[in-house]
């Protein structure tokens, strides 16, 4: 200490030359009194916590009718996986293992897609793949695997992914019921369409159909706006396809770069006149509900003293994960559960997080978890949610990553942590919390602070 | 431009003599104060881009500075806050290194500079009072050098004699010695304040320049010692390092608390040629590359190494 004290002060001579006869500061060591909260900033010395360095997905369009309905899987996956890599200038051989969330397909189907996708982006064949389904989140768990496999130290750069085309596979159920679900109620619970589940949250918590409503409407607005700044730009990658006119048959080479589902003139009056699709008193219709869409995104992760050593500028550091279970039949509180509970993993407060991405499943359980949270608004889907960009399962969670990291990248300063949620068909929950990474210009993106708020939480 | 983020607070950069694309970086955790040290060599990648690692070395104190041998190209010395100054081998792999470390400086030694004429020692200033000279074949240092009151900041060898160098010290002088001499050649009452750098003119044997604590940066003929050549003003705090430009005569890059690297030409009546603020906090560390024209090192206490040719915007993507 005795030498920390004598540094001190031969610096602080260089900056206080005119007291001639040498002051008196001394520093000593103590426990700070305003407690460990982890969102007091620290600098990452060791290098050994991970990083997200890419984020990109694709545009996400209608199923059977948008950009992608005569597009196969593989080649919708291909674009990003050779997205994170170009970017980056990283080696693909250097990727330890690549994770891709995807739902619907059959599995083992589905994971020889993905290992051909592989190849079409470039990737030698020492580079692994795999799938993972959780439903809904998959795209998020992929990341949360990649990176739990990094900080266990059995890899230093992964990708985690997630693929979905509606188009080619629909929801659907192959074969018979065990008869023996209807003797347990949650068992049963989970063979309910999604939607009745969505009846059941707006009729159990009281969300009306107006607020459902509002919320879709909002989210269309959110996400043209969002669009039309060029906000997207940012984490879209173009895919050059092909799509066929249903009519003539006529086959037309294109390049999709817009998420077609937006409609930005909805109003709550149009959207008021739609018929419930799942109950006759009910509140869910189309036009609160998720789009079913085709898309995918990837995110590159590494161990942060490899990006340094790299030079690549660190967009994000993955910071917790947690995937509850809830009731089934009320499948949509997924994320009133999972946020509160990852968020504490994280060390924070809720307080402390300045974005949600929270999946709009549907109108009725997006406003519930929002409530229930009493999340501001103005935090939560700032660039739209799934009632207007759309929902392909399995990508959801990259899509939600790529789209929170380049917002958080463009806020700088005003936002430090961000949390993905999304509720989870058969009643789970997931939540990750991220935190911007330091490649965003701190100084051009602060803005003027209002009111004095203190940084210490014990000056409150 | 190439930037490159380091873990700890910059403390000094050096461009290769051999490889117009390799830089070494000389960082301290918390700010140098209390902590680890860590040695970046970094590759600067011409055709730009972000710079690459090629290697780093850890410490258990601080490292100050860091300069590269003129003699071998995969040779590093550097000087840590624990009084030792350490040898690094880049051809080695890393559990080779350092290859030596060399421990008589009682305090930290805050400065090393590599003779460029003999090319076979260097010398080492530290806040002990003292400047060591060392060869590279010997385990203890060749001679000491203590007559200044106070720490000594920097010394550098000048370019054209092999055994001249001159010291800028917290004692307010700057002293020219002669390694054949028993005691220093010439005491400059350089500045009011602390001087923290000096340099010699690479084209005229004769100049000195000095930078301190008094914001200014003086250029002086150890001919005519008594007044200076010029005063440069423009810092608005210390002035923490200056060097001579290896390319043109009167060129001299400095940088200062006050958070600027800045360029100045001293025969010219406007004498700030340029100002860069790209550090957001004290600007520690500037080097100017010998093999590329124009092309400019920084670091600084916001863990930020920048590279970029003059007369562009350091942090341009």
């Amino acid at each position: 200490m005795e030498k920390a004290i004598n540094r001190q002060r031969v610096l602080l001579e260089h900056l206080r030359p005119s007291s001639s006869q040498r002051s008196e500061s001394v520093i000593s060591p103590s426990i700070c009194s305003a407690g460990d909260s982890a969102a007091y900033q620290r600098t990452a010395a060791f290098g050994d916590d991970v990083v997200i360095v890419a984020a990109y997905r694709t545009a996400l369009c209608k199923s059977k009718r948008g950009g992608f309905k005569d597009t196969l899987p593989d080649d919708i996956l291909a674009p990003v996986l050779r997205a994170v890599m170009e970017k980056t200038n990283v080696n693909p051989a250097e990727v330890g293992d690549i994770v891709v969330g995807t739902v619907l397909a059959p599995g083992s189907q589905r994971a020889s897609e993905c290992r051909m996708a592989a190849f079409y982006a470039g990737f030698p064949d020492t580079v692994p793949i795999r799938t993972v389904n959780r439903q809904c989140s998959s795209g998020l768990q992929a990341v949360a695997d990649v990176a739990a496999a990094i900080k266990a130290g059995f890899y230093d750069v992964g990708i985690g992914a997630g693929l979905e085309s509606m188009t080619v596979n629909p929801m659907a159920w192959e074969g018979s019921i065990n008869p023996r679900a209807s003797t347990i109620k949650q068992a049963q619970d989970c063979l309910l369409p999604m939607g009745i589940t969505s009846e059941n949250v707006a009729h159990r918590f009281g969300v009306t159909r107006t607020e459902q409503d509002q919320a879709a409407v909002e989210s269309h607005r959110r996400a043209a706006a969002a669009t039309a700044a060029g906000k997207f730009k940012d984490e879209i990658v173009p895919v050059h396809t092909k799509i066929v006119d249903p009519k003539t048959g006529e086959e037309k080479s294109v390049t999709i770069s817009v998420d077609d589902g937006i409609r930005p003139s909805t109003t709550v009056a149009d959207l008021a006149k739609l018929r419930t699709v799942f109950k006759k008193d009910g509140t869910t219709t189309a036009g609160n509900s998720s789009q079913v869409s085709d898309g995918a995104g990837a995110v590159l992760l590494m161990k942060r003293s490899l990006a340094m050593q790299k030079g690549l500028p660190i967009l994000g550091v993955f910071r917790s994960f947690v995937a509850v279970g809830v009731e089934p039949d009320v499948m949509g509180v997924g994320p009133a559960v999972a946020i509160p509970a990852a968020v504490k993993a994280a060390g924070l407060e809720l307080d402390d997080i300045d974005l949600f991405e929270i999946n709009e499943a549907f109108g009725s359980q997006f406003v519930y978890c929002r409530n229930k949270l009493g999340l501001d608004p103005a935090k939560v889907n700032v660039n739209g949610g799934a009632m207007a960009i759309g929902h392909p399962l399995g990508a959801t969670g990259a899509r939600c990553v790529a789209t929170l990291l380049h917002e958080m990248k463009r806020r700088g300063k005003d936002s430090r942590f961000g949390v993905i949620s999304m509720c989870i068909g058969t009643g789970m929950g997931a939540a990750a919390v991220f935190e911007r990474g330091d490649c965003v210009d701190e100084l051009r993106n602060a803005r003027q602070i209002q009111a004095h708020n203190f940084l210490s939480k014990d000056a409150r | 431009m190439p930037m490159f983020k380091t873990p700890f607070n910059g403390y000094s950069v050096k461009f290769s003599p051999f490889y117009e694309h390799k830089l070494a970086v000389a960082t301290s955790q918390n700010f140098g104060i209390l902590g680890n040290g860590r040695i970046h060599v970094l590759d600067v990648n011409p055709a730009g881009g972000p710079m690459a690692e090629i290697s780093s070395f850890e410490t258990a104190d601080g490292v100050y500075d860091v300069t590269w041998s003129e003699e071998n190209e995969n040779l590093l010395v550097a000087a840590i806050a624990d009084g030792s100054v350490k040898l690094y081998d880049l051809a080695l792999p890393p559990a080779g290194n350092p290859i030596r470390s060399l421990s008589e400086h009682t305090r930290e030694v805050h400065s090393v500079d590599w003779n460029p004429v003999r090319r076979d020692s260097f010398i080492t200033s530290s806040w002990d009072d003292t400047i060591k000279l060392w060869t590279v074949d010997r385990p203890t240092s060749v001679r000491t050098f203590k007559e200044h009151a106070y720490c000594v900041y920097q010394s550098v060898w000048n370019p054209r004699h092999a055994d001249i160098f001159c010291s800028a010290s917290g004692d307010c002088t700057v002293r020219v010695w002669d390694v054949r001499e028993p005691v220093s050649t010439m005491i400059l009452p350089a500045h009011e304040f602390e001087v923290l750098s000096c340099d010699w003119n690479k084209y005229d044997d004769c100049l000195i320049v000095t930078a301190s604590v008094d914001k200014s940066i003086k250029v002086w003929d150890v001919r005519n010692f008594r007044v200076p050549i010029t005063v440069l003003n423009g810092h608005s705090y210390a002035v923490r390092k200056v060097k001579f430009s290896p390319h043109r005569q009167s060129l001299i890059a400095s940088c200062s608390y006050d958070m600027t690297v800045c360029l100045w030409d001293y025969q010219v009546e406007d004498a700030l040629v340029g100002r860069y603020d790209h550090h957001t906090e004290f600007a520690v560390g500037v080097d100017m590359s010998v093999l590329v024209e124009g092309l400019l090192a920084s670091t600084g206490w916001d863990e930020m190494v920048y590279v970029w040719p003059h007369g562009t915007d350091p942090r341009a993507p």
